[in-house]
């Protein structure tokens, strides 16, 4: 009995440390926090960032495994989904950045003047997908 | 005894001659990166290489005509500087040339200005927005994105709600913020004036695609056993 609780105990932080881990590695090749602190100018709060990562990962993990409920007002929905929207984003961004898209994409079709016409079509296109599934798409 | 003293003398002439030529006549040359031109135009070294050279030659260094731009070229010349000083030691003879920089330049041949067209423009405008629109939906899909944004909701306000949509309007308003903000371009405006990641990787691929044409187009710079 012991040792089979021993087991799913080490089990269980094996697997979130493999999560924990390559949550981290993917969130550094993206390179979004570096991309932040370059737009606001705010280099030696890095550290504070990494942490603030951390702590999210945990709530999130927390909330999503345990259902609390908090019974607050719905609308602190909306600056709670704006910054998830964000981050999304960025990472999406972040994405097509590091598979080379746009540069060749604009080079092939001889349009480098406008790539950021064509980048609006991505973020535009983005935007009304997603309004679209919530909207529409899905079930009631 | 006499010879070695000619032979000192002769020396020291030498030395001395070759001294002054040196001071007198070395130039340099750095190559610039790349070039564009039209066909059937001349290239002179002035539109190749920067040039420091004495005021008497600098101007017959100047026109120094390298290559004729030809049919039978393609879009991508490569001129090597081994090229360039064979043309300049032709030319002026017992000059010393110093180069700095690039040992090739890239010569594009721009043979007509392409317009745009508008149609075309506004099939992959839209080809982009429908295929970026889908790829979202597919991703919030694969996530189950839905589910974990009733959750959320169920978390925050103790309802359950099928369509949290007070959720979802802004997070998608925010998706395309994200992205723009990645991208450093509010519709061409600039937060700062850094460099955008993607302008850096426009940068890195055209320098990419330089490095292979230089090393690939250059004849010079590969040799192959069957004679390519």
């Amino acid at each position: 009995m012991v040792i089979k609780i021993a087991f799913v105990i080490f089990l269980g932080l094996a697997g979130g440390l493999a999560v924990g881990s390559g949550f981290v590695a993917f969130l550094t090749v993206l390179g979004i926090i570096p991309r932040l602190t370059q737009l606001t100018k705010t280099m030696k709060m890095i550290v504070w960032y990494q942490w603030a990562v951390v702590l999210g990962a945990l709530i999130g993990g927390f909330a999503s495994l345990r259902d609390p409920a908090l019974y607050l007002s719905s609308f602190i929905l909306i600056p709670l989904g704006a910054a998830g929207g964000v981050f999304v984003g960025m990472m999406a961004a972040a994405l097509t950045e590091v598979l080379n898209v746009f540069p060749i994409l604009a080079k092939r079709i001889g349009l480098e003047e406008k790539i950021v016409i064509l980048m609006m079509a991505f973020v535009f296109g983005k935007i009304f997908g997603s309004l679209y599934q919530w909207i529409y798409y899905v079930a009631d | 005894m006499k010879e070695i003293v000619v032979t000192h003398t002769k020396l020291y002439e030498e030395i001395n001659v070759w001294g002054v030529k040196v001071m007198e006549e070395t130039i340099y040359i750095r190559m610039r990166h790349s070039v564009q031109t039209r066909p059937q135009e001349t290239v002179y070294l002035k539109d190749l290489a920067q040039i420091i050279a004495d005021e008497n030659i600098l101007t017959a260094l100047k026109n120094l005509p390298i290559h004729k731009v030809s049919d039978e070229d393609n879009n991508i010349i490569v001129i090597d500087v081994m090229k360039v000083i064979e043309r300049i030691t032709r030319e002026l003879h017992s000059i010393e040339v110093q180069t700095i920089g690039p040992s090739q330049t890239i010569v594009e041949v721009i043979y007509k200005k392409k317009g745009v067209s508008i149609p075309f423009f506004i099939l992959i405008w839209c080809l982009l927005f429908l295929g970026s629109a889908l790829a979202i939906m597919y991703f919030h899909e694969d996530v189950s994105m839905q589910q974990t944004q009733q959750r959320i909701y169920a978390i925050i306000t103790g309802k359950v709600e099928k369509k949290p949509l007070l959720f979802q309007v802004p997070y998608s308003i925010g998706l395309g913020v994200g992205m723009v903000l990645f991208f450093n371009h509010v519709f061409r405006k600039r937060l700062n004036d850094e460099p955008s990641p993607l302008e850096v990787e426009m940068f890195n691929y055209q320098q990419d695609l330089d490095r292979y044409v230089s090393l690939t187009e250059n004849k010079e710079s590969m040799k192959r056993i069957d004679g390519h």
